[in-house]
């Protein structure tokens, strides 16, 4: 569709929330994959799928997946964040075995994996 | 995860901790997990210090890594029920390295904590390939709003009243290009994104581009419609294909949507955007350069004026700004002009992003407000300097920007202070260097850089910068000449007033800020041919023979230990090292931080492996011969039997001279036997080393002092030359009220006295102020004499403490209890005039002091007592010379005055070293000048007819050549004394390696000494082959 | 090499680039890159033929094509490895990098192996100093190097 006026500008936005919201309602859990250069070149694909592996084979369906760009923090790539409500961790260095078992630990069991954790937004 | 331990928890039971109840913590903990039926699935774990002892007990839950702090009892409980039970975080207990953060997790960073995302806002948090994840995040709101609702000159009016300067270098006024742009009749007019991102470090557009490239797209489209274009260019290097492809992307999508193309939101207003991708040439960053290249043509620069704003694409207006410019500019539309402004410094509005690299903790992306400084980016970003390193300078601006040494951390970032520090903003790269670094190795590569993308235009920078790097890379060489450093200085001003571009402009600037601020490196390389950094490969043989002071061979002892051959070894120690056995114990190991083998594991033990070789040639009584040159008539007077005079007598014994030594306390030894305890260098040893020297003749007078038994005067009267190392024994005062009060002693004298036999009655609560050696030294003794408690007081925090950090863990480890960032106000007295307790300020850490260590700075009103009866003060110590004779010069910190290169005080044959000259005060430096003064008494003294050539000299033992072994073998560590043992007697707390481990250990050196010898080997070796082959095809 | 086979059939190739730019208001660059992604360097003859077509002196054709990195005058490997030598990747080893690449292709910068598989070359910063040191097989960058990940990498294009 063409944008033609700031009205249809405000109701691709509107739409586009509220799915966002929507598809958060139902589920739980946004996983964000880093996929700028520097972590595709330190892994990042393999981590997405692992990740989406680990998922299909829980069948897991409380969780979106999607991918970003850099957000900055390039030393610790491949990076996943994991967004719940207000909180969303960062877990840092994966490899496709620590996505694995974040996937058991945090998506889950609901337990944080502490020792990889970088950052939490709360 | 185990299945069967859902946690562990991991409780602290350093010596501190358990000091502060962590035992009684373990005991609550197991009832309450048996009470819980736990036991099974949680694992308890004693582990060692875990750090920050002044907050013990403290308790590590794992999976998640929370950390919890200062715990009783009661607590214990209600972490069992709460997080293990419930697994609810319990908030109150949780681990504050300051004050007000909450850290929950262990390997959790300040990383994001002082950003501001302008630029950066989407990058990392949408969907780069969904273009209404960008709408929903506001996108495309500013040009509605543009299109909508502003005329032209109000959009460029917002752009110039935000104070947005371009972010790829040049620093220029946004607001003033587009309206420059806009003023040309010319038509038609372009729009062009720089997104040429080629200074090395740099990659903040590229991960625009790549997570946020509507943002681009928006600006773009923004801009056009203020300067009246309707067609964009987006030059992308060939370096950056993901970023081309989501761009395209982003563009047809834009399309589909109707925000990129014909009649947008129904206001008459056309734009396309097109991408151009470069080929791989740096000089296309400059704008002139860069819109050749999308002419189709050799990317090189051209003379400005004219300015692309009038003659620019075809000769047309264009309009040229940077990814990151552009990225700032729908939230400047969005939030309006002031907001922007409203961040920053005067003259540099908003934030600026930097690429983060080098020897930092976090490397990556950050975004800040200007005026953030300098040292804030790098330990609170950054997180600090990685391995524990020290902080040496900061890169800033790329090949043409320049390096901001440690002393200018304070700096604000922004355009024009970096400019006065001789560095640029540039395009953002922050390339952070430590000690590690060689500045002139930096400079030379930064000028190879140059060189390399040099187009080739015009002379200056063609020819120029060659001259430059040739010189830059004679002296990395060993090459270096007298007036290199003036010709490199008068080809870099020429370079800089006469290249035709920015880029040959700005390519000395590497060179001329290292040369500001690390002149003496250059001169290192040139007159020394030394690398102080251990960089330049031509001007060593291995890194830890460059890194000692004395330049001991220690890949050749360290072959001869693993042969099984020590005469050998010790021959070649004492080479160059006269007391192995005091070396062995107590260096600060420079040698070992240079180590290569570093980079595979850990460091050889190469202080370990001298002490084994100085302890088996004591045990069994081996001496080697005593070798003189020759006998010589003339004699040398040395004052002080410490390092420095001891080394000082042993090289002057060695060429022939009668060296008689005086020593104004009853033994000899100096700091060596009176500054430090025995548990570190116990006295046997130390005699050993010395016997040594007596027997090479040297005569020792103790119990004889300078101004009291003699003057110079008189010495010099005596003998031919004298050498003065008196060393620094006079304290410094803390200068509060009570200092006199009965229980109040200076630290050089609390352990003179201790260490020559005397004693101090010790209460049960002593405080200890200061962070060096004198001050661990005083501690660990006054522990082992019964002090119950022992506070150490130090204004700083743990890893600002001067003091060696063997040294401190093992104070730690005896249960020392530090206090960090308190600085004494008042030693109170009792009614008698007895010490009973230290008024303290609390204290914070604020700015960068030169040093490069951030300043304590008092927490108003927050001040407390720490109740004791003993106090030691060792916060410095100074030389006392004050008996001496009037001529000789004296600076203003009071130590004496020699030249730097011979040694020499202002009275003629009057040398001088160690502490006393305000050296950096380490026993192996000490000794490096006694050693380097014996070789100019020598050089003084000497006829001028003597030949250089040595007479009689030991054997110089070649290192034994073997193949190293390259597969990471774990470090040996020698046994210490369990600290029940050490707590109560002096006796010696880390042990001797035992033979097999020293043999073993020896197998761990990478033999960096061959390295030269092989590669000799390997091009005569090519050689050879080659000969063969053409004698083949003949 | 390939570029050698009929010639006919070559220029055909040539011609549709030169299509697909004819819209441009100067192509030059453009088609200089879909020729090297095609063969992977620019031949000769090739550039003659785009010269001549699009009425520009050789010399400025041959003047491009020598003055960007990216272009390469002889025929080049199926896998370029361009390996980053810029300062961050250099300060984290960037030399023990190209010293391995070295020993596993057997060929010095600059060269291309035996077998015609791949070119070894050094760049210019790619920008992901966060994953420093790296490199790029084509248009792939791969980041935090050491010997065995290159092993691993490189198994990749075996």
């Amino acid at each position: 569709m063409k944008i033609t006026s700031i009205d249809d500008l405000k109701k691709i936005k509107d739409e586009a929330q509220k799915m966002t919201a929507l598809r958060e309602g139902q589920a739980e859990f946004k996983v964000i994959v880093c996929m700028g250069t520097c972590g595709i070149a330190a892994g990042a694909r393999q981590v997405m799928s692992a990740l989406l592996d680990e998922i299909g084979k829980r069948g897991l369906t409380n969780v979106t997946v999607t991918q970003a760009g850099c957000i900055g923090l390039c030393d610790r790539e491949p990076l996943v964040s994991v967004e719940k409500g207000n909180e969303k961790v960062f877990y840092g260095d994966l490899t496709t075995e620590k996505v694995r078992q974040v996937v058991a630990s945090h998506l889950v069991n609901g337990q944080i994996q502490g020792e990889w954790v970088v950052h939490v937004e709360r | 995860m185990a299945d069967k331990e859902r946690n562990q928890l991991l409780l602290c039971a350093g010596a501190a901790c358990i000091s502060s109840g962590a035992l009684k913590i373990k005991e609550v903990l197991v009832q309450e997990l048996q009470k819980n039926g736990l036991e099974s699935e949680v694992k308890l774990v004693e582990t060692g210090c875990v750090g920050p002892c002044n907050l013990g007990p403290l308790l590590v839950v794992y999976p998640e890594g929370v950390f919890y702090q200062s715990l009783v009892p009661e607590d214990a409980r209600e972490l069992v029920e709460e997080h293990l039970l419930k697994g609810r975080i319990v908030e109150r207990l949780l681990y504050r390295p300051t004050e007000e953060k909450v850290k929950t997790f262990i390997g959790e960073i300040d990383f994001f904590k002082k950003q501001e995302k302008i630029a950066l806002r989407n990058s990392g948090m949408i969907n780069p390939l969904n273009i209404e994840e960008y709408i929903a995040r506001d996108g495309y709101q500013a040009l509605a709003k543009v299109l909508t609702q502003m005329s032209p000159e109000e959009v460029i009016n917002e752009v110039k009243r935000s104070g947005l300067r371009g972010r790829g270098g040049g620093g220029f006024s946004a607001g003033l290009k587009w309206e420059f742009t806009r003023n040309s009749t010319e038509k038609p007019k372009y729009v062009i994104c720089n997104a040429d991102e080629g200074d090395p470090g740099a990659f903040m557009d590229r991960s625009i581009l790549e997570g946020d490239p509507h943002t681009v797209l928006e600006a773009m489209v923004i801009a056009g419609y203020a300067i009246g274009s309707d067609q964009g260019y987006v030059y992308v290097r060939a370096e950056y294909p993901l970023a081309v492809e989501r761009l395209n992307h982003a563009i047809a999508q834009a399309r589909e949507y109707g925000l990129l193309g014909e009649n947008l939101f129904n206001s008459g207003f056309h734009f396309n955007v097109e991408i151009r991708i470069g080929a791989g040439a740096f000089v296309c960053g400059e704008e002139t350069a860069l819109i050749a290249s999308v002419e189709g043509k050799r990317g090189m620069p051209r003379p400005k004026p004219p300015f692309p704003a009038q003659a620019g694409l075809w000769e047309k207006p264009t309009l040229i700004n940077n990814v990151e410019t552009w990225a700032n500019i729908p939230p400047i539309i969005l939030q309006g002009a002031e907001w922007f402004a409203s961040m920053g410094t005067e003259k540099s509005k908003g934030t600026k992003v930097f690429a983060l690299a080098g020897d930092v903790n976090n490397t990556g992306l950050v975004e800040i407000p200007m005026g953030m400084s300098l040292g804030e980016i790098v330990y609170d970003l950054g997180g600090g300097i990685r391995g524990g390193k020290r902080l040496k300078a900061v890169q800033i601006g790329g090949p043409s920007g320049g390096c901001i040494p440690l002393e200018h951390l304070n700096v604000p970032i922004d355009y024009d202070s970096l400019k006065e520090l001789g560095a640029i903003m540039g395009s953002g790269g922050l390339i952070v260097m430590d000690e590690d670094t060689c500045m002139v190795d930096l400079a030379r590569f930064f000028l190879e850089f140059v060189q390399d993308e040099s187009c080739g235009k015009c002379t200056p920078c063609r020819i120029g910068t060659k001259r430059m790097l040739e010189i830059l890379q004679r002296i990395t060489d060993g090459e270096g000449r007298e007036g290199d450093v003036e010709t490199l200085e008068d080809l870099a001003y020429t370079i800089k007033a006469t290249a035709l571009c920015g880029l040959g402009q700005t390519a000395p600037n590497p060179v001329l800020s290292t040369l500001r601020y690390f002149r003496d490196e250059y001169e290192a390389h040139i007159r020394e041919k030394r690398c102080p950094a251990v960089v330049c490969r031509p001007l060593f043989v291995s890194p830890c023979q460059h890194a000692c002071p004395l330049g001991i061979d220690v890949p050749g002892y360290i072959s001869c230990i693993k042969e099984g051959n020590y005469i050998d070894a010790l021959q070649i120690i004492r080479e160059d090292n006269p007391l192995p056995s005091v070396c062995g114990r107590v260096c600060h190991k420079p040698c070992e931080a240079k180590c290569r083998r570093n980079q595979i594991d850990e460091p050889a033990a190469i202080d370990d492996l001298k002490r084994f070789v100085a302890d088996y040639a004591r045990r069994n009584h081996l001496s080697l011969a005593v070798v003189m040159e020759r006998r010589r008539e003339e004699s040398v007077a040395v004052v002080g039997s410490g390092p420095s005079g001891l080394t000082c007598a042993h090289y002057l014994a060695r060429k022939g001279y009668n060296v008689t030594v005086y020593e104004e306390l009853p033994v000899v030894g100096g700091m060596l036997a009176a500054g430090i305890p025995a548990y570190r260098l116990p006295r046997e040893p130390l005699q050993y080393d010395i016997d040594q020297l007596r027997a090479m003749g040297v005569k020792f007078e103790t119990n004889k002092s300078l101004g009291k038994d003699f003057t110079l005067q008189s010495l010099r009267d005596e003998f031919d030359a004298v050498f003065l190392a008196v060393g620094a024994w006079k304290n410094a005062p803390l200068g509060i009220p009570g200092e006199n009060l009965q229980g109040v002693y200076a630290g050089l004298d609390f352990l003179k006295n201790i260490n020559l036999g005397g004693t101090v009655e010790v209460p049960r609560k002593v405080a200890v102020v200061g962070g060096g050696n004198a001050a661990m030294d005083a501690a660990r003794i006054l522990l082992r004499m019964g002090a119950e408690e022992v506070n150490v007081i130090y204004r700083r925090t743990r890893s600002e403490m001067p003091a060696i950090p063997e040294e401190i863990e093992d104070a730690e480890f005896e249960g020392v209890r530090f206090n960090f960032l308190m600085n004494p106000l008042e030693v109170i007295g009792d009614e008698e005039g007895r010490v009973a307790g230290l008024r303290v300020q609390r204290m914070r850490l604020g700015e960068f002091d030169r040093s490069g260590r951030r300043r304590p700075a008092p927490v108003e009103g927050a001040e407390t007592t720490i109740f004791c009866q003993l106090v030691i003060t060792a916060v410095g110590q100074i030389p006392d010379v004050e008996g001496f004779e009037a001529g000789l010069e004296k600076d203003y910190r009071g130590n004496v005055v020699v030249d730097p290169y011979t040694l020499m005080t202002s009275i003629p044959a009057v040398f001088a070293g160690g502490d006393m000259t305000g050296e950096e005060a380490t026993v192996v430096h000490a000794m490096a000048q006694g050693k380097k003064a014996a070789y100019s008494i020598h050089d003084f003294l000497k006829s001028d007819e003597e030949e250089e050539t040595v007479i009689v000299g030991p054997k110089r033992i070649k290192a034994v050549e073997d193949t190293p072994v390259l597969g990471e073998i774990p470090r040996t560590k020698a046994a210490e004394l369990p600290v029940r043992e050490r707590v109560c007697s002096f006796a010696e707390v880390r042990m001797c390696m035992n033979e097999e481990q020293a043999r073993h250990e020896a197998e761990r050196c990478l033999r960096c000494d061959l390295e030269k010898t092989m590669k000799h080997f390997q091009s005569e070796a090519d050689e050879v082959e080659v000969e063969e082959e053409v004698e083949e095809e003949a | 090499m390939e570029a050698v086979k009929g010639e006919n059939l070559v220029y055909n190739e040539v011609d549709e680039i030169l299509e697909k730019y004819q819209d441009e208001k100067t192509p030059l660059l453009a088609v200089l890159q879909d020729v090297s992604r095609k063969w992977g360097y620019l031949p000769r003859d090739v550039m003659g033929y785009v010269a001549k077509k699009l009425d520009l002196p050789s010399a400025q054709v041959w003047g491009a094509a020598t003055f960007y990195s990216f272009f390469e005058t002889e025929p080049v490997g199926q896998y370029m490895v361009r390996v980053c030598k810029s300062a961050p990747c250099h300060v984290l080893g960037a030399l023990n990098v190209v010293r391995a690449l070295e020993q596993e292709l057997g060929v010095k910068v600059g060269e291309t192996t035996r077998d015609g598989k791949f070119t070894l070359q050094a760049t210019s910063c790619l920008g992901v100093c966060g994953v420093a040191p790296a490199m790029m097989v084509n248009e792939i960058t791969y980041g935090n190097l050491t010997e065995e990940r290159i092993r691993e990498v490189l198994a990749l294009y075996e």
